[in-house]
């Protein structure tokens, strides 16, 4: 019997599973019981092109799913766009957990139909500035790294030779490495707006580094672990309040280093600067449309306010695009990081984003992509 | 898995973008990041983001009429069979199927010509350092940057690799047709003072580009100014596997495709087969490139997707999209970029091609061997000496007279549509012209006339500049006069 709040440790009951899942495999074994049960028609699994890189395939194939398994600290990609239409379930780091949901606000997505099995998350990293950083700060061969983990505040990297390597992240950081920017000052480690928290932190004594702790958030949650015990494809056990203070306390220090660093990555810029600030930022903006591509809560398809105004004919100093995006957005960003990564000029558009959207929020109490029922503050329209 | 993911490289220019192509049930296809891809991190211009509409697939046809492709393989070869056949393959597609067009051209007894007429004007020892450039990381290191191309516009994901360098203390000078903003010093010079002026060294790099409409005079400029001050040199092209189809058919004479296109007028060719390639494209003026192929006897399309060609082609054999393809391109550094598709559709027909004309019969894996061995080694770039050369005049002007200029760009290569309907020119001309706010501007040249809204930038007088194929144009540049509207 699992209920709503419950805290518990687990493992897929597969040797294979849970010897190649990165914490006992339970989040491939409960994704794979929920297709085979027919709790759901599709999953959607991250299918490795390499130990760096990810893509999100949906699968009907309940093999396919058991093959995926592994840790991997891939970027986050836009996942309710493979979950439109379907019945489905999907592994989720908390701020891809946030953007599917803020999707389910505006109707894109039903989340009566949308199973997020969310995974805890110190931070992920672009594969190339990793493969460049294991170069220089490891001296390992990117291609002989097997895997790699987030523990104690220090990046570890496995090899094929069964060696580790564990540097600081700090050190990391301040050499220029390490996580991505919009990860630094992230604040939501555990993802409780998930309907099942999972991770390794609090899975300690025997069962260290082959087990998965898990909340249960909500009924949806407790669906999902019913039917994988039923299925006969996890075991779980209560954790301990030892397991349950440690999981809290690694939360915290991650949580307090994010706010500590928000500080750092937003200085303040004096009024009269602002302008030129934003404006000096957008200067080589090439049009390209990725940033609103990629964005994970754009629900506007591509007859859009912030595209409606818009001409390369004009020749503004900061394009009607982006000064329509940075208020549209300020209620919704969840500051993934995803427009800055597919920037082709790199500008930080995550930053200059957040800066509209962090302020915004507080001021109004609110956090998207935390629960279905809270409208954004600036939400003109109710889609029923 | 539900649908396809292929690992595949944007068509747009010669960079190397890795991109994934979705397809899912209903064949619809999208674009997804690459971010593991070294040349661009995932990143993509709006040419990569808007992929999918370039991808619309071709369809055999025989004399106008759709047909298998084997009947369209087998009306092709009796239409070869001892005819006098010219050949044209600029590089947007594989370097297998390049080379199984390459094996075709030998069993006919001629050669593919890759549209780069600028080649055959260049002393063999010059083609490694025009082939290939230097590695897309080096332009970070740069001390100083000289650019003779517009980035934003023409190749937009330089623009991260030149801020890169600034961060990293270069300086960045453009000497190219308007105002850049990423340039510390914009510069409108004589070219014979490039040398003088620039403030070039060793640890500088060139930017420059080679496309089929290229000056051969400038690009000599260009290499004698790498010569001079032993600044290293890129020159970006503008097809997937323009340095792939450059290495694997290097020395057979690199017909530019103005000079095929005056040998259709002139009636020295009558049978022409190109492989992924439109002249109607790839030409300044389409109107006037479609005129002049409706002159052949016969015209044989290999291709991939759609293009205007294929509906005046004799034979159109359709092959499989891009990104689905089985093989390799090589990006404008010299990296070989492997495609994930395993279709090999292409190579069969043209095996097929190739026995019935007496050829032989090629297969995929042979040709990806022979690629491996003939083009991915280390190869080394000779000395040149300084080249004798002269630039094109473009000015100066007389009143109410411009120089309309092709800012070449993915769109402009593909003639596929953007929010590019307008010109570029300056505030002078404005005020000369009585431009009004929103108004138009009319430009006139041999071609006719057209009417275009413009976009003020800071560049010199008598320049009009457009990143959009126009039907005045004669030429990449065509004097025009003009009027307001």
């Amino acid at each position: 019997m699992v209920n709503v709040g419950d805290m518990l440790v687990g493992y897929a009951t597969d040797e294979n599973v849970r010897k190649r899942g990165a914490s006992g495999g339970l989040v491939t074994a409960v994704l794979a019981a929920a297709l085979e049960k027919g709790l759901v028609e599709n999953v959607v699994v991250m299918k490795h092109i390499n130990e760096f890189e990810a893509v999100p395939i949906i699968t009907n194939d309940v093999d396919e799913v058991l093959a995926s398994t592994g840790s991997l600290h891939s970027v986050p990609v836009n996942l309710a766009k493979y979950a439109m239409g379907r019945k489905v379930a999907m592994p989720a780091k908390p701020c891809d957990a946030q953007a599917v949901i803020e999707q389910a606000k505006r109707g894109m997505i039903d989340l009566d139909n949308t199973y997020i099995v969310g995974l805890n998350c110190g931070g992920s990293m672009h594969p190339v500035t990793t493969k460049k950083m294991l170069v220089a700060m490891y001296d390992i061969d990117p291609e002989d790294v097997v895997g790699e983990d987030i523990e104690k505040g220090k990046l570890i990297f496995k090899t094929k030779n069964g060696e580790e390597k564990a540097i600081a992240i700090d050190e990391l950081e301040e050499a220029g490495f390490g996580r991505r920017e919009s990860c630094r000052f992230c604040t939501l480690k555990i993802p409780v707006n998930a309907d099942l928290a999972c991770g390794n932190w609090g899975v300690i004594g025997d069962l260290a580094g082959s087990a998965t702790f898990c909340q249960v958030m909500n009924d949806k949650g407790v669906k999902l672990l019913e039917n994988a015990i039923e299925a006969g494809r996890i075991e779980v056990e209560p954790a301990s309040d030892k397991a349950i203070a440690i999981r809290a306390k690694v939360n915290d220090v991650m949580v307090n280093l994010g706010s500590t660093l928000e500080k750092e990555i937003f200085p303040d810029i004096p009024d009269k600067e602002r302008m030129q600030y934003y404006m000096e930022q957008m200067e080589d903006c090439i049009d390209c449309g990725a940033c609103k591509e990629v964005c994970p809560v754009c629900a506007c398809g591509e007859d859009s306010k912030c595209t409606m105004f818009h001409s390369l004919v004009d020749n503004y100093k900061m394009s009607m695009y982006h000064l329509v995006r940075l208020l549209h957005l300020s209620d919704s960003c969840i500051a993934c990081g995803q427009c800055s990564d597919v920037c082709p000029s790199d500008i930080p558009i995550t930053l200059l984003q957040s800066r509209f959207a962090i302020p915004s929020q507080r001021k109004r109490e609110y956090t998207p992509g935390m629960n279905v029922d809270d409208v954004p503050p600036f939400f003109e329209v109710i889609l029923k | 898995m539900i649908g396809n993911v292929y690992q595949t490289v944007c068509p747009g220019c010669n960079m190397g973008c890795g991109l994934y192509i979705r397809e899912d049930e209903e064949g619809a296809l999208l674009v997804d990041f690459m971010k593991s891809s070294p040349a661009n991190l995932g990143k993509l211009c709006r040419f990569g983001m808007k992929l999918p509409h370039h991808y619309s697939k071709a369809t055999s046809m025989v004399d106008g009429k759709e047909s298998s492709v084997e009947d369209a393989i087998k009306a092709a070869s009796d239409r070869l069979k001892g005819a006098n056949v010219t050949m044209l393959g600029v590089g947007n597609t594989t370097n297998e199927e390049s080379l199984a067009f390459s094996n075709i051209a030998d069993a006919m007894g001629t050669v593919v010509n890759t549209g780069m007429g600028v080649y055959s004007e260049l002393p063999t020892e010059c083609h490694p350092t025009v082939g290939v450039g230097i590695t897309l990381d080096d332009i970070e290191s740069a001390k100083r940057i000289a650019l003779f191309v517009d980035p934003y516009v023409q190749y937009p994901l330089l623009v991260r690799r030149i801020l890169a360098a600034k961060k990293n203390g270069a300086s960045v000078v453009s000497v190219g047709w308007k105002d850049l903003h990423l340039a510390d010093e914009n510069r409108y010079i004589d070219p014979d003072l490039y040398e003088s002026e620039l403030g070039l060294d060793s640890e500088s790099v060139i930017i420059a580009d080679v496309h089929p409409n290229t000056d051969p005079g400038w690009v000599k400029r260009m290499l004698n100014l790498a010569l001079k001050t032993q600044a290293k040199i890129l020159f970006m092209k503008p097809f997937v596997n323009a340095t792939g189809v450059d290495l694997l058919c290097k020395g057979t004479g690199q017909k530019g495709i103005p000079e095929i296109m005056d040998g259709i007028n002139e009636g020295s060719i009558k049978t022409l087969v190109i492989l992924d390639s439109d002249p109607v494209e790839l030409m300044p003026n389409s109107d006037v490139a479609a005129e002049t192929l409706k002159k052949l006897d016969n015209l044989i399309v290999i291709t991939s997707r759609d293009s205007p060609v294929n509906k005046m082609a004799s034979i159109v054999i359709a092959t499989e999209p891009l990104c689905a393809k089985a093989g390799s391109f090589m990006n404008v550094e010299g990296l070989l970029l492997n495609n994930s598709g395993e279709d090999t559709a292409g190579i069969d027909a043209m095996s097929a091609l190739s026995q019935n004309l007496g050829g032989a019969a090629m297969d995929y894996q042979e040709l990806h061997n022979t690629v491996l061995e003939s083009i991915v080694k280390k190869f080394t770039k000779p000395k040149y000496k300084e080249l004798a050369c002269e630039v094109l005049d473009i000015g100066p002007f007389e009143e109410k007279k411009g120089n309309l200029i092709y800012l070449y760009n993915p769109f402009m290569w593909f003639d596929q549509s953007d929010d590019n309907d307008f010109v570029m020119v300056n505030m002078n001309t404005v005020n000369k012209l009585g431009l009004s706010k929103g108004g138009m501007i009319a430009l006139t040249s041999d071609a006719g006339t057209v009417n275009m809204r413009y976009r003020v930038e800071d560049m010199p007088d008598g320049l009009i500049l457009t990143a959009k194929k126009l039907p005045v144009a004669t030429g990449w540049t065509t004097v025009v006069s003009t009027e307001a509207v």
